[in-house]
């Protein structure tokens, strides 16, 4: 484990959230007439030279994404902050923000110094208070010292940072999804066209991004982009916060460059698997496609390997799955989860998700059939493509891998049923005396 | 849903022709519109359940899947929010076995919590899930009773019926007009988007999430708008019905006269499903230049009173209209037919005779929706057929001998003012009901209603639009008003057609038109302001 | 029959009664949940005069201006707004409902649509102490339902109820984002995996067991009359204007020059037997770009690209000159770009057949 340059990890148990102690680490040093003599075209050309990449799942190009911002539309722009981190499994967010919150201030106005943003929102999930305590305390202090509010450091540009409390959809960490719950709707995503980028929150051009996105600027900043892009692989730069839960030694979060090896991941920062043997890792939260023990050995944690093996990388939310496990059950849970969290707008995603759940109920209590996990990889290939965001494909993607590669485990709990060869019957549905 | 959903984009006549590839083969549709109307254009149906022409788009419902050729290959999207490009290449279920699996899955999913009561249903005949299901449906049922069902339903409402299974609220009171059923509901938020978008009160919201879904309006507040019983048009399903017509009559019994409301100079167009010879209902119908898709509650409803209290059928001679000056005045509903049988009197009369027209009720203001606010429904055709105001001959009501009253029910509509007409000696009211003008009269002569006569009107967007007849005149002995007229005049009209003819004589905006040339959207006069 | 034909025979001879059926207005049908029996039960609501003046406060009406001057419409402060209600309430009534959405200016059937489709508003009165355990993947991984099991046991309830002194509510909910840590909960709205030195405090790499459940408890009942308070918005921040138009916000829009004008990046040449080949990358709002050649120590015009070209040529241009270019945007002229010499054109790589 070779010790890795800490981009977003540096100040942790530091004592960050005081601003005098942020500075003293070299905190707000970007603040600076360098950055207030770049023009925006240049932080932005920056940015891309820095290959950074969005971090919160999808993993778009940041520079990109903010070349889209129109500049001249005589809208403002926002700058949103994701950190709905609500994904089984995904906790970096929750952490930087508790023990840096500074570092997202100084991003957030390097990033608003390049869109020519007057506003930014930080969208924190209602769960995470203390995060939000944190921030607000940093705000204080940052506004009493000056970085936000009108004339920043004696230029003109003037920005405004607010913290926005959700309340309990997991949905809205879809970018669509977040402004609409921003503008004080239900989160559901937005169809598209148009894109954030173009008309977002309140029909303006707005960018959303995530919390390690940004908490990655005053570090690129601070040094050469070239030297960020080296760390990563060609097509991504930079290092990741992983995060390691499940059946390892010390689960948490580590701060690694982008193409490390799996199992360095799980045995050198995370301390092995505990309990039993490796089963299965998730590598990229719960809605991605689960590798088996075999498929761990040859896996590197980036965007490109791990999309060749038909996972995802994700927001680097490894979750370690030891052979103790059933992942029947554990699709049940993923069952649960996502027919709660459902917006309720797309047809197959509202009530296909909660029968995907209930039929996995029926295998879970020992009341399956032989036929249901082919039901269930059926109904799980309607969810393919068809709806607004992919909160839908989270669980049919899961359904079909998971039958797929463990498809032992399934029939286990389907043999349990002393009943399970007999055909299901259509039995006299009579129906009730209300209709 | 977003509050910044757009109203789709309708194909007109003008819309630009553009070539796009459907399943492999070129058909020119038109350019400006969304993909599920072009298609439409081009007799291809694609099914949906939320999209409404007149309604912002949701997409939410994800039955009008079509495949589109794109860089990445061949992808699925929604046909309702596709905007149509030229040389796009688009595959249906006619080529495409994914589309058809897609559209199948989806069907499969909106029913997997929708309960299988058609055969008390009051929407099962004219049901869009019927309909797609014979489509697209799947149709040997996978489902199993122990899987169950999670009906949508406010928890308020929720109850355990005799099979132990969960319920959703049936035949919830949602307001004075609109019976809700929770279960039926498949969240497609039509009636959402209309009561906010169309008419600007959001009294419902759908409530919840995932499949714990339910239309809802606030507690303790109804569901009250002068429109709220569109929504039970726009609903596709059996969810929202209206109290007036539950249970009936099932809708595939009934017949569909098209029509035109006269309640209003706006002219709503409207379709009346009837019966063994009564209305049972008044929908709304289609008329994107007019009332798109939108009825008032005050025309859909004055149907309940088309057959009450209904003057006979008075087999009269010409009555003796005297030697003094003749006062003939035309009722709002008078249509086009009956004011050339006006004039045909007035020409027989000679000088002594003077026709107005109108009413002395107040104007209001056009609501935007499917109202003009003038009771006055052929105020635009009286002009055209050169009737002076009805006020002009208040004013001067004293010079009359004798007053003969067409479907104008001036004492009931101000009963002070028309206190002079009381000193009129002769005073002759034609009209269907025996309302305060036909009790005050000398001689009453019970007429045809307006939903009983074919004829024309023109609205106050100066639209020639027809009437058809209904076939539920309660005495057939009962004449059109234009007939009875004639008949004074000394030369009796036998039809609509030839009354018609005479309209074209009178008024010269209309000279040459045949009932077939008029679409059943109406036919816009030009420079038709006399 | 009908009243109108009875009106109809005294003068009509020969009338065709048509309606044999009379209309009827349909009898109001039984609730069924009246004759079955509710799933669930009533919530009572407190009276609406009550609710509306617990939030005649100051402090509320402060705090309510505060957050609609950071939105540039009302209704971006609901969610907001409706914490403040539940922060009253410890839950949110139907009326606290509509005076949110009165206060953000939207419907309040809207207002009903948010308040319900997030879970984290409760629409029934919990629990002092909300217990909150995640029963999402990672901690099912490491054994999250035998601990809810066992809490069960502990205080004698199911998820989702209340026990009968009113202390305690149990709620299975989706991932708390502390992964790491578990099993995981929340005591009301500090994460919790065990008391040390009479805190909660959820510590790396400690997760929640039998045991500091037990204590965890203890710890809430010995603490019911010193609940750790927090402000449901997590605080206030001084010092903002607004968003700029909000009502009541002081906050001026941003100057459009706030930053100088962008130079031309990346500028390249590359010299051969034409002349000497620049290329750059041009920032959108380049309104007027200079190409000048190094002359001695003095810098001279060689031409005038358009904005949108990709490249520029100079025909006298060979191997060694030195060029910059100066982009103008608007009215305002950007600094100079970075000096390029030219080098070498490589010779086109002829494919291999």
């Amino acid at each position: 484990m070779a010790e890795c340059v800490k981009v977003c990890t540096a100040n942790f148990g530091k004592g960050a959230q005081d601003i005098e102690v942020y500075k003293k680490l070299g905190g707000y040093a970007n603040i600076s007439d360098r950055l207030f003599n770049m023009s925006q075209f240049e932080v932005i050309d920056y940015v891309q030279r820095s290959n950074l990449r969005g971090r919160g799942g999808a993993g778009f190009p940041t520079g990109m994404k903010w070349s889209f911002v129109p500049r001249n539309s005589g809208k403002p722009v926002y700058i949103v902050v994701n950190a709905d981190e609500g994904e089984g499994g995904t906790f970096k967010d929750h952490f930087l923000m508790l023990e840096d919150p500074h570092r997202l201030i100084e991003g957030l106005i390097i990033a608003a110094w390049a869109l020519g943003s007057r506003a930014a929102y930080i969208y924190c999930r209602g769960e995470f208070l203390p995060c939000i305590e944190s921030l607000n305390k940093a705000l204080n202090q940052a506004y009493a010292a000056g970085y936000l509010g009108e004339n920043i450091m004696g230029t003109k540009f003037c920005f405004d940072i607010f913290v926005h409390r959700g309340a309990g959809a997991y949905i809205c960490g879809e970018e669509t999804a977040l402004i609409n719950s921003l503008e004080g709707q239900k989160g559901q995503p937005r169809l598209k066209p148009p894109f954030p980028a173009v008309s977002g929150a309140w029909k303006s051009p707005t960018c959303v991004n995530n919390v390690e996105t940004i908490m990655a600027l005053p570090w690129i900043f601070s040094h050469e982009p070239e030297e960020y892009a080296k760390m990563g692989t060609p097509r991504a730069g930079g290092t990741k916060v992983f995060c390691i839960s499940g059946d390892v030694k010390n689960p948490g979060v580590y701060e690694a460059p982008l193409g490390t090896p799996m199992m360095t991941m799980i045995n050198d920062y995370a301390g092995g698997v505990v309990g039993g043997n490796l089963k299965a890792v998730l590598p990229g939260g719960s809605s991605c496609a689960p590798l088996t023990a075999e498929e761990c050995a040859v896996a590197t944690m980036d965007y490109e390997c791990l999309a060749s093996m038909k996972t995802m990388f994700g927001s680097g939310a490894m979750i370690v799955i030891n052979d103790t496990h059933n992942m029947a059950e554990l699709l049940n849970v993923l069952g649960n989860f996502y027919s709660h969290e459902s917006c309720g707008q797309c047809t197959p995603c509202r009530e296909g998700t909660g029968l995907l759940h209930r039929i996995l109920n029926q295998i879970v209590d020992g009341k399956g059939h032989d036929g249901d996990v082919e039901l269930m990889q059926s109904l799980s290939g309607g969810f393919g493509g068809v709806t607004i965001c992919p909160l839908s494909i989270s669980l049919g993607g899961p359904t079909s891998s998971y039958t797929a590669k463990f498809r032992a485990d399934f029939d286990e709990l389907i043999a349990k049923n002393p009943e399970h060869a007999k055909p299901r019957v259509q039995e006299n549905y009579r129906p009730g005396i209300f209709w | 849903m977003s509050n910044y959903y757009n109203m789709p984009k309708l194909p007109t006549e003008n819309s630009p022709k553009v070539e796009i590839f459907v399943d492999d083969k070129a058909v020119m549709v038109p350019g400006d519109t969304n993909l599920l109307e072009a298609l439409k254009a081009v007799g291809i149906e694609t099914p949906h359940v939320c999209y409404h022409p007149f309604l912002p788009v949701s997409g939410n419902c994800r039955q009008c899947l079509v495949e589109q050729e794109g860089p990445r290959g061949r992808m699925l999207v929604i046909a309702c929010y596709t905007p149509v490009a030229p040389g796009m290449k688009i595959y249906t279920p006619a080529s495409s076995a994914r589309v058809k699996n897609a559209r199948k899955a989806t069907q499969e999913f909106m029913l997997v919590n929708h309960p299988l009561d058609c055969p008390i249903c009051d929407k099962a005949g004219e049901c869009t899930l019927q309909e797609n299901y014979m489509e697209a449906g799947q149709n040997e049922s996978r489902m199993r009773p122990e899987y169950g069902k999670n009906y949508h339903g406010n928890p308020a409402h929720q109850f355990v019926d005799a099979k132990g299974q969960v319920r959703g609220g049936k035949h919830v009171d949602l307001g004075p007009r609109v019976l809700l059923d929770e279960e039926r509901c498949v969240q497609c938020d039509r009636c959402v988007r209309f009561m906010r978008t169309i008419a600007g009160s959001e009294q419902l919201q759908l409530a919840g999430r995932a499949d714990h879904t339910y239309i809802t309006t606030f507690p303790g507040e109804k569901l009250d708008h002068e429109y709220d019983l569109c929504v039970t048009d726009v609903c596709p399903v059996g969810a929202m019905t209206a109290k007036y017509f539950r249970f009936q009559k099932r809708v595939w019994l009934l017949s569909h006269t098209p029509t035109v409301s006269m309640d209003d100079s706006l002219g709503a167009n409207i379709w009346l499903d009837h019966a063994d010879g009564r209305i049972y209902r008044v929908m709304p119908r289609c008329n994107p230049e007019v009332n798109r898709s939108w009825l008032s509650n005050t025309s859909r409803l004055a149907f309940q009173n088309f057959d009450k209290n209904r003057l006979p059928a008075m087999d009269v001679h010409t009555p003796a209209f005297g030697s003094g000056k003749v006062a003939l005045v035309a009722g709002g509903t008078c249509t086009m037919e009956d004011l050339a049988a006006i004039r045909m009197l007035k020409d027989s009369l000679g000088d002594r005779a003077e026709i107005f027209g109108g009413s002395l009720l107040k104007v209001g203001t056009p609501d935007g929706i499917a109202m003009s606010g003038d009771p006055v429904a052929n105020r635009a055709g009286m002009k055209l057929m050169g009737f002076a105001d009805v006020a002009d001959f208040m004013k001067r009501a004293s010079e009359f001998e004798t007053l003969v009253t067409v479907n104008a029910d001036l004492f009931g509509e101000d009963p002070a003012a028309s206190s002079v007409l009381e000193k009129i000696n002769c005073r002759v009211a034609l009209t269907p009901f025996d309302d305060a003008t036909a009790k005050k009269a000398t001689i009453a002569i019970g007429v045809r209603h307006w939903s009983e006569v074919q004829g024309t009107m023109v609205n106050s967007l100066n639209i020639l639009q027809k009437l058809n007849a209904c076939p539920v005149c309660p005495d057939e002995k009962l004449e059109p008003a234009f007939q009875v007229l004639s008949k004074f005049a000394g030369c009796k009209l036998q039809s609509a057609v030839e009354a018609f003819k005479k309209v074209g004589e009178y008024a010269s905006a209309l000279a040459g038109l045949t009932y077939d040339t008029i679409k059943s959207t109406g036919k816009l006069l030009e420079g038709g302001e006399a | 029959m009908r009243e109108h034909i009875q009106g109809a025979v005294q003068f009509v001879a020969n009338n065709r009664l048509k309606f044999d059926r009379p209309v009827e207005p349909i009898p109001a049908l039984p609730d069924p949940a009246e004759t079955f029996g509710h799933v669930h039960k009533a919530v009572p609501q407190p009276p609406t005069q009550e609710v509306l003046a617990k939030l005649d406060t100051p402090e509320i009406k402060e705090r309510c201006a505060d957050l609609l001057s950071r939105y540039p419409v009302g209704q971006g402060a609901l969610l907001e707004v409706l914490w403040l209600v539940q922060g009253v309430f410890g839950w949110v009534p139907t009326e606290g409902i509509r005076w949110a959405a009165k206060v953000c200016g939207c419907a309040p059937a809207h207002a009903l649509g948010v308040a319900t489709f997030y879970t984290m508003y409760n629409h029934a009165p919990k629990g002092k102490f909300l217990l909150q355990f995640c029963r999402n993947i990672s901690c099912a991984i490491k054994g999250a339902q035998p601990l809810i099991k066992y809490v069960e046991n502990k205080l004698g309830i199911k998820s989702g109820e209340t026990t009968a002194d009113g202390m305690f509510t149990i709620l299975q909910v989706e991932c708390l984002g502390s992964c790491g840590n578990g099993p995981m909960m929340l005591v009301n709205d500090d994460f919790a995996t065990d008391v040390v030195d009479g805190q909660l405090k959820m510590k790396r790499g400690t997760t929640l067991t039998e045991a500091s459940i037990d204590r965890i408890i203890d710890w809430c009942k010995a603490h019911v009359n010193d609940m750790p308070k927090h402000d449901v918005l997590g605080g206030t921040v001084k010092g903002h204007g607004g968003h700029p138009g909000a009502p009541g916000a002081t906050a001026k829009p941003q100057v459009a020059d706030y930053a100088p004008p962008s130079p031309v990046l990346n500028v390249k040449a590359e010299a051969d037997e034409n002349g000497a080949t620049l290329t750059w990358k041009g920032a959108p709002e380049f309104t007027k770009l200079v190409v000048e050649k190094k002359n001695g120590s003095k810098w001279a015009a060689v031409g005038e690209p358009g904005v949108k070209d990709k490249a520029f040529v100079d025909a006298s241009g060979k191997v060694g000159d030195v060029y910059r270019m100066i982009a103008t945007s608007g009215e305002r002229t950007a600094k100079p770009s970075k000096e390029a010499t030219a080098t070498q054109k490589p010779a086109p790589v002829e494919e291999a057949k």
